[in-house]
């Protein structure tokens, strides 16, 4: 009985992580229209200095890794975000600035694949093709946990830091940077004719979405205790985007949705089903295929996803204007009609048009 | 020196990969203006049809079987494109779509080559070379065959631009599809050739890569992405000649690189050169105006 407990909270704890790891994908691509192909990087860099930060002094143990400061939980995780957010500096002051979308898709997976390379081959980082394993299971020692209890206590314990960002991730949204967002992912030509600095804004969304990136990877590496690279082969991306065109691009329930059907019910229910005898791995092959079929399905009839990004309306009726204190008043020039029915034009996801 | 004179001649050996592979992209996407990125998986995919037929069935000599593995890559691609793709292209006016869509391709085809054949790497059948001293170079009969097929293929299919009708109906697709389909060109029937021509091109270099690399394995072609990408975006997305020069400018990089740092990073290196070409030069060497 114990051992089906673990499973499910197994699967609750992928659930919610990917639900984070969904969420920071769609500021990105969702939202600002980043085609974001090295989103597993983010999430392998935030998995790496999140366990060797937590890791004692690697001297004297069989594993090689930078840092090994032997930081307590939270601290831990927030260092893995951090460090994501630094390597999204980086990428986007390379890259942003100049390059259209699918150049910049080029740029961003052939990124994936090198930074794959470099940390596979160079062992003094993070213990190369073995990874970083032995990583101290938070809080365990301190609530003498057992290793099922600590699963059930970690599954809940990203629970609630899913929703703290999820609440975060609302807010942002909902803003008039959110909408700022959504503008230059409809329009990036319309939005800097209006005034805004569209480098800033993709930079901005880079940054709070690699943190979410390096948030799902530490809570990865904080839960299984170990990381290496056959975690984060460059096709997990997919998985990831898989996660939010199911669920619907632009809507943080249907991230969690889309979590469930993807990450929970295709890519981990799965695991548990036994090997066809002489075809090790076959299954997940399969299983593989299947998702990338699914998503190519889906994005034909149904590309808004299984809850759609909710249509805002800001323009107001026509021929009205709010004075200061609320009401309507008369005149409309014809200027600020235009510059508000834009806004209410960019608004409309590009799916719902075709 | 004579080492760097021997990396030089393993780096003309990529080089002449890279070309076919990067020619192979550039003319696709000159037409169609959006990247594969199931390109590397087309290559792995024709790698293993040419070893279905050298060494699972037939049993033919691996230049026979490599011209029908790229044949059936062709024929491959055109029915993607037509089926998949194009529905795709035509149906969503803005790129997203059908880059995700090809990203999941290559997800698909990935791990159809790795049910199929299993992980373990696979050799092509083929008699043993040993490897000869000429001029300067250390290289092997393979090689050398593999640089004489790259070069024909280059001539070939700068003849083909220059010279026929479909090149420069292709030229012109590329240069402005609109105005190329008031000309009276047939626009589909070009972009169903250039598919086919991509397609064959991919699973053309795929086959010389396991040939080279004495081996194949499911991901050595997306391993290779990251490089083809490299050679096209040096030399100029969508410029052919800028596809070709990009390929020996990377190919040799990597190689003589090699020759003295860690052989581990040496693909690494095609990404070192393809960061100074966007901070320096974004739209690449050879850049067609209006294209980045």
């Amino acid at each position: 009985m114990a051992q089906f407990w673990f499973y499910v909270f197994t699967l609750v704890f992928f659930l919610f992580d990917y639900f984070i790891l969904a969420m920071g994908l769609n500021i990105q691509y969702g939202e600002t229209g980043i085609l974001n192909f090295a989103y597993i990087g983010f999430v392998a860099i935030g998995a790496y200095v999140t366990g060797a930060v937590s890791l004692p002094n690697s001297v004297g143990t069989a594993q090689q890794y930078i840092f090994g400061f032997n930081l307590p939980f939270p601290f831990s995780l927030l260092a893995g975000g951090v460090a994501a957010m630094l390597l999204a500096v980086v990428v986007a002051a390379i890259t942003l600035r100049r390059l259209r979308t699918d150049y910049l898709a080029m740029v961003l997976i052939s990124l994936s694949l090198v930074l794959y390379d470099v940390i596979n081959n160079y062992v003094r980082l993070f213990n190369g093709a073995d990874g970083l394993y032995n990583v101290p299971q938070p809080m365990a020692g301190v609530l003498h946990l057992t290793s099922n209890a600590f699963v059930v206590f970690f599954a809940c314990v990203t629970g609630v830091i899913s929703l703290i960002m999820w609440a975060g991730m609302s807010r942002i949204t909902r803003s008039p940077l959110g909408r700022t967002f959504r503008a230059i992912r409809d329009d990036p030509d319309v939005a800097s004719a209006l005034g805004k600095g569209v480098f800033r804004y993709q930079l901005t969304s880079m940054l709070i979405g690699s943190f979410y990136a390096g948030i799902g990877g530490g809570l990865i590496i904080q839960f299984g205790g170990s990381f290496n690279p056959t975690a984060w082969l460059p096709g997990e991306t997919f998985v990831v985007f898989a996660v939010i065109i199911v669920g619907g691009v632009g809507n943080n329930v249907g991230l969690l949705m889309g979590a469930l059907l993807v990450e929970t019910l295709l890519i981990h229910l799965p695991a548990f089903l036994p090997d066809i005898p002489g075809h090790a791995g076959l299954i997940e092959y399969i299983d593989a295929m299947v998702i990338g079929i699914m998503l190519m399905v889906m994005l034909w009839f149904r590309p808004q996803g299984i809850i759609p990004e909710r249509v805002r309306h800001f323009a107001l009726p026509a021929g009205e204007l709010l004075n200061r204190d609320g009401h309507s008043v008369e005149a409309p020039p014809e200027t600020m009609n235009n510059a508000a029915s834009t806004l209410s034009a960019s608004e409309t996801h590009e799916g719902d048009r075709a | 020196m004579s080492q760097f004179w021997m990396a030089f001649g393993f780096g003309l050996v990529t080089a002449s990969v890279l070309a076919i592979a990067a020619v192979g992209l550039s003319l696709q996407f000159g037409i169609t203006n959006y990247i594969n990125f199931a390109y590397g998986d087309f290559m792995a995919l024709g790698a293993y049809t040419a070893y279905v037929f050298n060494a699972e069935i037939f049993h033919l000599n691996i230049w026979i079987a490599m011209i029908f593995g790229s044949v059936i890559m062709g024929v491959f691609a055109v029915l993607i494109n037509q089926f998949l793709l194009s529905p795709f292209a035509r149906r969503f006016n803005k790129s997203f779509y059908v880059l995700i869509v090809t990203f999941g391709l290559s997800l698909v085809m990935l791990n159809l080559v790795y049910s199929i054949w299993g992980a373990n790497n696979r050799t092509y059948s083929m008699k043993l070379e040993i490897y000869k001293h000429i001029g300067p170079f250390l290289l092997n009969k393979y090689q050398i065959i593999v640089m004489i097929i790259s070069i024909a293929i280059m001539l070939g299919v700068h003849l083909m631009l220059k010279t026929t009708r479909l090149g420069k109906s292709m030229r012109a697709m590329s240069d402005n599809t609109t105005l190329a389909m008031t000309s009276g060109i047939d626009t589909r029937r070009i972009t169903t050739v250039t598919w086919f021509l991509s397609g064959m091109l991919a699973g053309l270099a795929g086959t010389v890569l396991g040939i080279t690399e004495s081996q194949i394995t499911p991901a050595s072609g997306e391993l290779f992405l990251f490089v083809i990408f490299a050679a096209v975006i040096v030399g100029g997305v969508g410029s052919i000649y800028g596809a070709m020069a990009g390929a020996v400018l990377i190919g040799l990089a990597t190689e003589i690189s090699a020759a003295y740092i860690n052989p581990a990073y040496k693909l690494d290196v095609a990404f070192v050169f393809l960061i100074f070409t966007l901070l320096f030069r974004p739209n690449g060497l050879f850049a067609r105006p209006g294209k980045a």
